[in-house]
């Protein structure tokens, strides 16, 4: 998918909330009746098999939800996005300033040009620092992803019976 | 050795649902089939969590999906992997093949 239709979807999906979530249920609920006449084909009596199809699906609200939220988020991390915003804000704050420094100060105006200028860069410098503390969370989002949070915290869990994930995957009964 | 519920490491429902698509376009309830067929009845997906797996993917650009009538004649959102997808499954499934060989490594070290 091109971040043009990434985009547009995006779009979509913030101005159609309805639909989508319609879209949503109406495939979560395609599939839970797949598992139903799966079920009766099992044996399963129609009703008792459309308990089971729900009772395996789990949370059916939940992962409605969690795949409304998915599609109304964007393609890319927005920490990345806010880290470009505080870039383009400094580099604009910091041409301001210097624009300000070289009016003549011999006047009020300049003065209060220059107190201006002052302000904004200490702002400028204020919300630049931000970029290097973003920059890291976009080495190790980007740069780092394969060893990622998400991994490294599921190898070190383990279950009731205190076993590692690799454990159950690689260990005998 | 009996069967047991297997614990998989985040990431790799992502990796599994790459793999069966890479063998043809199907809807959630099918990939999770596949997924079971393709392990030998080894691998169960949980079914609620397939779908967020699938929306995620498909933000990223690794599989797209449409509507379309399924073998039953309803209407169903099949899924296809596109071109970055597949690039993916193969970077996905040299770092499976790396953990996996180092953790072995690991686990059999006296």
């Amino acid at each position: 998918m091109s971040w043009v239709t990434s985009i547009v979807r995006f779009i979509h999906a913030w101005r159609h909330p309805d639909e989508v979530a319609r879209e949503v249920e109406a495939e979560l609920r395609f599939h839970i009746e797949m598992r139903a006449r799966a079920n009766i084909e099992g044996g399963m009596r129609p009703d008792e098999a459309q308990r089971a199809a729900l009772k395996s699906f789990g949370d059916f609200e939940q992962v409605k939800t969690s795949c409304c939220e998915i599609s109304r988020s964007l393609l890319f991390d927005s920490r990345v996005l806010k880290m470009g915003m505080y870039i383009a804000i400094a580099a604009l704050a910091g041409g301001a300033a210097l624009w300000a420094v070289n009016i003549p100060h011999h006047s009020f105006t300049g003065v209060l040009w220059q107190l201006v200028a002052i302000a904004v860069l200490a702002r400028a410098f204020i919300v630049g620092r931000r970029p290097i503390a973003t920059g890291r969370t976009f080495r190790n989002k980007i740069l780092l992803r394969d060893v990622g949070e998400e991994r490294t915290v599921s190898i070190a869990s383990h279950d009731e019976q205190g076993r590692t994930p690799v454990e159950r995957m690689f260990g005998s009964e | 050795m009996g069967k047991s519920k297997a614990g998989l490491l985040q990431g790799t429902l992502d990796m599994l649902i790459l793999k069966a698509l890479s063998l043809g376009a199907l809807h959630g309830y099918g990939i999770g089939q596949r997924i079971a067929q393709i392990s030998g009845d080894e691998l169960k997906v949980e079914e609620g969590s397939l779908y967020p797996g699938l929306y995620r993917l498909e933000r990223r650009g690794w599989i797209e999906s449409e509507w379309d009538v399924s073998d039953n004649n309803q209407r169903a959102k099949f899924y296809k992997l596109t071109r970055a997808g597949r690039k993916q499954l193969t970077v996905e499934e040299l770092n499976w093949e790396r953990l996996a060989g180092a953790t072995r490594k690991a686990l059999r070290a006296v």
